[in-house]
């Protein structure tokens, strides 16, 4: 069993990008500030042209958790498994699970880059892996 | 500004119990009368209604209005988001007593999740059907298709990511969280050994227990967590003048604030600074206009969804400087000895959880003198929902 993230209108970019291999990124065509997730405008100046731009998919470890508990049918095979936010080099931050990487290895402030797990033929997740 | 324009008369809160078997809404008519009983007024007399809009609370404004049998309900609302609006429920019930719109407002929270949803279980929010391949998580406007997909979908697992930035930023050891996070849990736990009330009645909790639970998800273990449990509270505001005329010891809302973080979800992962649960101008307004400051607080009474959080919110409350609530906790603990005692019912680690609404009934009992861990004189108490809403009161 696993959990597919269910697309919408404003999110339709980001998973299109994940499937082609790119990590995307929502910014203002005016004001040109970025931020995740994807919202319909932008929050700084209001501006309505938003494109979506990929981002170069490194970055480092803002914080992690090692969840041991599953909470959720569809994750009970996969405890432990590690969440944890990624500061990108472009700014914005981005959820995932670190993957091709033990629990004893991760560090806060880590380098790691994405890589991306086909979960279906429509969606692709990016995943983030150590930068070594 | 609302300073002791409103006072709390009524309190009313049943044991909280695991594996209950009454319903919510009996549960939250056991709270309310116990309220009514206790302010002196007669159910027929509420005229304003308010509760918590979460698709958790099953008893509705009219179940509630038909079952007191109210005459004549002249004001009713809802707050929305979680324990975040502990307090806001009340700054709901503030405005419309101090503009006249009523005259007596009942507030309660009943759950019951031995029969209904788990908090801690994500997949009882969803139907699953039996041999069911994949599940699509919509994306619901709180960015669920970015965050369950990965498994980050309960509170436990934020409360790990914020747990371990808070740790790295203040240069903390595994050992020193481990301490800092078992200090309150244990201290939390021999409060509720006191509270007949609580889940954990007469159940002590060591140290030895406390560090080999298994992990929920690191550096969060089992006993940093708050419980799963049936029970409701509720409670009964009038005017400051009648509450004067009802008993001797009202407790006034000295002052109320709701908040909202700019940028983020109330409990979220994308604010610019993850750390910051309430902003400096927010706690700066909820002291200004209570007239107090944080050398005043007597007793706190603050959201434990974990260990974390009772930690992590006496630095947002300014109870202790930023970075260094770890270790005046792990110093000089939370206990009825520390110059602010904290949860002193037990918390919703070892009391019971109803999103927050215990918090102000305790409050309450502490500012009467009528507490099971009674905090000597307490005349100022503060009752903090992180994330959205924060309260102080006073006799």
């Amino acid at each position: 069993m696993k959990l597919i993230p269910g697309v919408t209108p404003l999110t339709e970019a980001y998973w299109e990008g994940a499937r082609r291999g790119e990590l995307l990124i929502q910014r203002c065509e005016t004001c040109l500030s970025s931020w995740h997730p994807p919202l319909p405008r932008c929050p700084t100046c209001h501006g309505a042209v938003v494109a979506w731009v990929p981002v170069s998919g490194r970055g480092r470890v803002y914080t992690y958790t090692v969840v041991y508990h599953a909470t959720h049918v569809a994750m009970k095979d996969r405890v432990p498994y590690i969440s944890a936010l990624i500061q990108l080099e472009e700014g914005p931050r981005v959820l995932t699970n670190l993957v091709n990487c033990l629990e004893q290895d991760v560090s806060v402030d880590m380098p790691v880059r994405v890589v991306f797990e086909r979960l279906t033929e429509d969606i692709t997740l990016p995943q983030f892996e150590p930068d070594r | 500004m609302i300073h002791r324009q409103v006072a709390i008369v009524g309190v009313g809160q049943t044991p909280f119990v695991r594996n209950g078997s009454r319903t919510a809404w009996d549960l939250a008519l056991d709270a309310s009368l116990a309220a009514l009983e206790d302010a002196g007024i007669p159910a027929s007399d509420v005229d304003g209604l308010v509760r918590y809009a979460l698709p958790t609370e099953y008893v509705s404004i009219p179940m509630m209005q038909r079952s007191l049998g109210i005459r004549e309900l002249r004001y009713y609302t809802e707050a929305p988001l979680g324990g975040e609006a502990t307090s806001a429920v009340v700054n709901h019930a503030v405005a419309a007593i101090a503009s006249g719109q009523s005259s007596v407002v009942l507030i309660w929270r009943a759950l019951n999740q031995s029969m209904g949803v788990r908090f801690g279980r994500a997949d009882q929010r969803q139907p699953l059907v039996e041999g069911q391949e994949d599940i699509v998580v919509p994306e619901d406007g709180e960015n669920r298709s970015f965050t369950w997909p990965y498994g980050q979908m309960s509170p436990a697992h934020i409360f790990g990511l914020w747990a371990r930035r808070y740790a790295y930023d203040n240069g903390m050891s595994d050992a020193d969280l481990t301490r800092a996070l078992g200090t309150i849990a244990i201290q939390q736990r021999t409060y509720a050994n006191n509270n007949p009330g609580a889940v954990f009645y007469q159940r002590s909790l060591s140290w030895d227990e406390y560090e080999h639970a298994r992990w929920i998800s690191k550096p969060i273990r089992l006993f940093d967590m708050c419980l799963e449990n049936d029970g409701a509270c509720a409670l009964v505001l009038v005017a400051a003048d009648v509450a004067r005329s009802l008993r001797a010891d009202p407790v006034y809302v000295l002052s109320v604030t709701q908040f909202l973080g700019a940028y983020k979800e109330p409990m979220g992962l994308y604010g610019a600074d993850l750390m910051e649960w309430m902003s400096p101008s927010a706690v700066e307004r909820l002291y200004s206009e209570a007239r107090v400051s944080p050398t005043d607080v007597d007793v706190a009474e603050l959201y434990d969804a974990t260990s974390f959080m009772t930690l992590k919110s006496l630095e947002t409350y300014r109870l202790a400087p930023t970075g260094r609530a770890w270790r005046e906790v792990i110093d000089h603990g939370t206990s009825l000895e520390a110059r602010v005692p904290v949860n002193t019912h037990g918390g919703f680690l070892s009391e019971g959880y109803i999103h927050g609404m215990s918090t102000i009934t305790e409050a309450v009992r502490q500012l009467r003198g009528t507490a099971c861990n009674q905090v000597r004189d307490a005349s100022v108490a503060l009752c903090g929902a992180s994330f959205g809403s924060a309260m102080l009161l006073g006799r």
